[in-house]
């Protein structure tokens, strides 16, 4: 998809999308665009609905209206697969896999390698085919028959960005990546992103850790209550002026773009 | 449990897995519960061997396994079940009915295939409709099973009006229940087959694979876009279509179709899969331990039996060994797998 019009057409516009759960307005209205190969940093304070909006990219959850447009296509998702079809890969923040599940199995949830007619696991290109993948992300697990729920934290959360990685997703978000990751893990997450978002994939980053997205970001998006606060250009600003507007100082008002 | 999980910060790996001796430990932690329950089978096997005469005979032995044939076919429906976190209490109300209702259409004059066929597909249908209510209503399966239990056993007492129907012997079809396969009797090689079939789909095909990632994280597997309802639904199916053949190889054993049939069944079916390792609130499960578990039962059964123990006492003992299960899945198990719930 990393076409000479690539660098025009936006790899996903979300306009004007709402969400409602019984009192609760979750989006308001929220526009967002990302172009391929941009990193966009969402942040917000908690509420403010960056997952929920998230989730309806991803197609787990259904907006009361609005619009998706997906390189140049209006697309709408009943379920995550419909998203996923296209190329959306989401890591959630409370990580969605199966503790009980091995490392192979999880990398590959829903689309394990088949054999005999698709009625069989392909057990051994599984585990082959996971090996090649950690090995190529640089994640150090060194097992894939053991369950996921015996590896550390940060061990989990490898295999749950590689999962989403490995299958070359066009846009990739990711939902709170490095929260409970070592320092090391940390720099090993970024890196990561700057690799793939080189390839031409599109990052979506929700973080709470802010000093993260000068690193990789190219703008950042701040939410606030249901809304699009400010959409900032992350060479060209500053800890404080983005931490002003997450928590919605009026004084800033005037600097926010678009 | 998840969050907690995230929440853990830097320098608290304490379950990585680094090394092969690591991997052997998890392997057998895993499996702890198999191996435990064969020991428990070897050793019984040993102490009936040498306490009771008739035990450790061919024929004894045989009639044993044809005895537990009924239990092993449907648990090895209700390791799906249990496997996905479920439950199905309704399995010894269909052995009933399906027990029933073919005596009944064959006293009617029925084909027999035609029979077999419809009794199967009730069973189905039975599993469905419990299906239905639990995976695709989010109703609790204990009480949607149990409501079927009631259900089920009642529509079999009024089928018969309470009086066992007998099943004319000239008929093939009680050679289910009464044939031998090169002298092995035919309800123990459709047992065994039911259950290697069974142990293929849970560790070798993505069916399987979903069933023990629903118990495990249901949400996690809708993410990644499978039919979770679909899963859900289809071990119930199997489970009502497992409980329909044990009711046909328990009536035509008897030649006799009984609405009585199956009374604890599904206490007996569940201990079987329990014992073999299983955990409760899904996503562990183990066909061999099933297979294990309900030969553990059969033994303990015939064995007592055979040292003279009122039969009464066997009931006392299936559900202790329930309890004793559960607190040992619970509580003992967890210290040594990686996973704990």
């Amino acid at each position: 998809m990393t076409d000479q019009k690539a660098g025009r057409v936006d790899r996903v516009v979300m306009r004007d999308i709402r969400k409602r759960y019984g009192m609760v307005d979750a989006l308001r209205g929220v526009t967002l665009r990302v172009g391929p190969g941009e990193v966009v940093g969402l942040v917000g304070d908690n509420a403010a609905g960056k997952s929920t909006l998230m989730k309806v990219l991803a197609g787990a959850v259904v907006p009361d209206s609005g619009e998706i447009v997906f390189d140049g296509r209006p697309v709408s998702f009943a379920t995550p697969k419909d998203a996923r079809e296209l190329g959306i890969e989401m890591v959630y923040q409370d990580l969605a896999l199966c503790d009980d599940i091995d490392v192979a199995g999880n990398l590959f949830l829903g689309r394990e390698p088949r054999k005999a007619g698709g009625l069989l696991l392909d057990v051994r290109t599984m585990h082959a085919d996971a090996r090649r993948h950690l090995d190529a992300l640089n994640i150090r697990i060194p097992l894939t028959d053991i369950p996921v729920g015996g590896l550390s934290g940060g061990q989990r959360q490898a295999v749950a960005i590689a999962r989403a990685v490995t299958f070359g997703p066009k846009l990739l978000i990711l939902d709170e990546p490095t929260a409970a990751l070592a320092v090391a893990e940390v720099e090993t997450v970024l890196e990561l992103i700057k690799t793939v978002s080189a390839q031409g994939v599109s990052v979506i980053l929700i973080t709470h850790r802010l000093q993260d997205l000068f690193r990789v970001c190219d703008r950042l998006c701040v939410m606030y209550e249901g809304t699009l606060r400010a959409d900032l250009d992350a060479r060209g600003t500053s800890l404080e002026r983005l931490v002003a507007e997450i928590v919605a100082h009026d004084d800033e008002k005037e600097g926010r773009r678009r | 449990m998840t969050a907690a999980k995230t929440a853990t910060g830097p320098g608290t790996s304490r379950r990585v897995v680094t090394t092969r001796s690591a991997r052997a430990s998890a392997h057998i932690g895993r499996h702890a519960q198999t191996i435990a329950i064969a020991v428990v089978l070897v050793v019984l096997l040993i102490f009936f061997a040498a306490s009771a005469d008739r035990f450790a005979t061919t024929g004894n032995l045989l009639n044993l396994l044809r005895q537990i044939a009924p239990t092993l076919v449907v648990a090895t429906a209700m390791t799906f079940v249990i496997g996905t976190s479920g439950i199905d209490l309704s399995v010894g109300s269909t052995v009933a009915l399906s027990g029933s209702l073919l005596a009944i259409v064959l006293k009617h004059g029925w084909d027999p295939t035609l029979a077999l066929v419809a009794i199967l597909a009730l069973g189905a249908l039975i599993g469905f409709v419990n299906g239905w209510f639990s995976s695709y209503q989010n109703i609790p399966p204990f009480i949607v099973t149990l409501a079927m239990l009631s259900i089920m056993r009642g529509t079999a007492l009024r089928a018969t009006e309470g009086y066992s129907t007998p099943i004319d012997g000239d008929l093939w079809i009680v050679q289910i229940g009464q044939g031998r396969i090169a002298g092995v009797p035919v309800p123990v090689v459709i047992a065994v087959v039911v259950a290697l079939a069974g142990w293929l789909v849970l560790t070798r095909t993505p069916f399987g694979r979903y069933v023990i990632g629903l118990g495990s994280n249901g949400e996690s597997l809708r993410r990644a876009g499978v039919n979770t309802r679909k899963v859900g639904l289809t071990v119930y199916v199997l489970a009502g279509l497992a409980a329909a053949v044990a009711g046909v190889l328990i009536a035509t054993r008897l030649s006799s179709g009984s609405s009585n049939a199956g009374n604890g069944f599904e206490l007996e079916v569940i201990t079987a899969v329990v014992l073999g390792g299983a955990s409760l609130f899904g996503g562990r499960a183990s066909m061999l331990g099933t297979i294990l578990g309900a030969l553990t039962l059969g033994v303990i059964a015939n064995g007592l039996v055979l040292l003279h123990v009122s039969p009464f006492y066997v009931q006392i003992v299936q559900g202790a060994i329930l309890l004793l299960a559960i607190f040992a899945n619970s509580k003992v198990w967890a210290r040594f797998g990686a996973i704990r719930k």
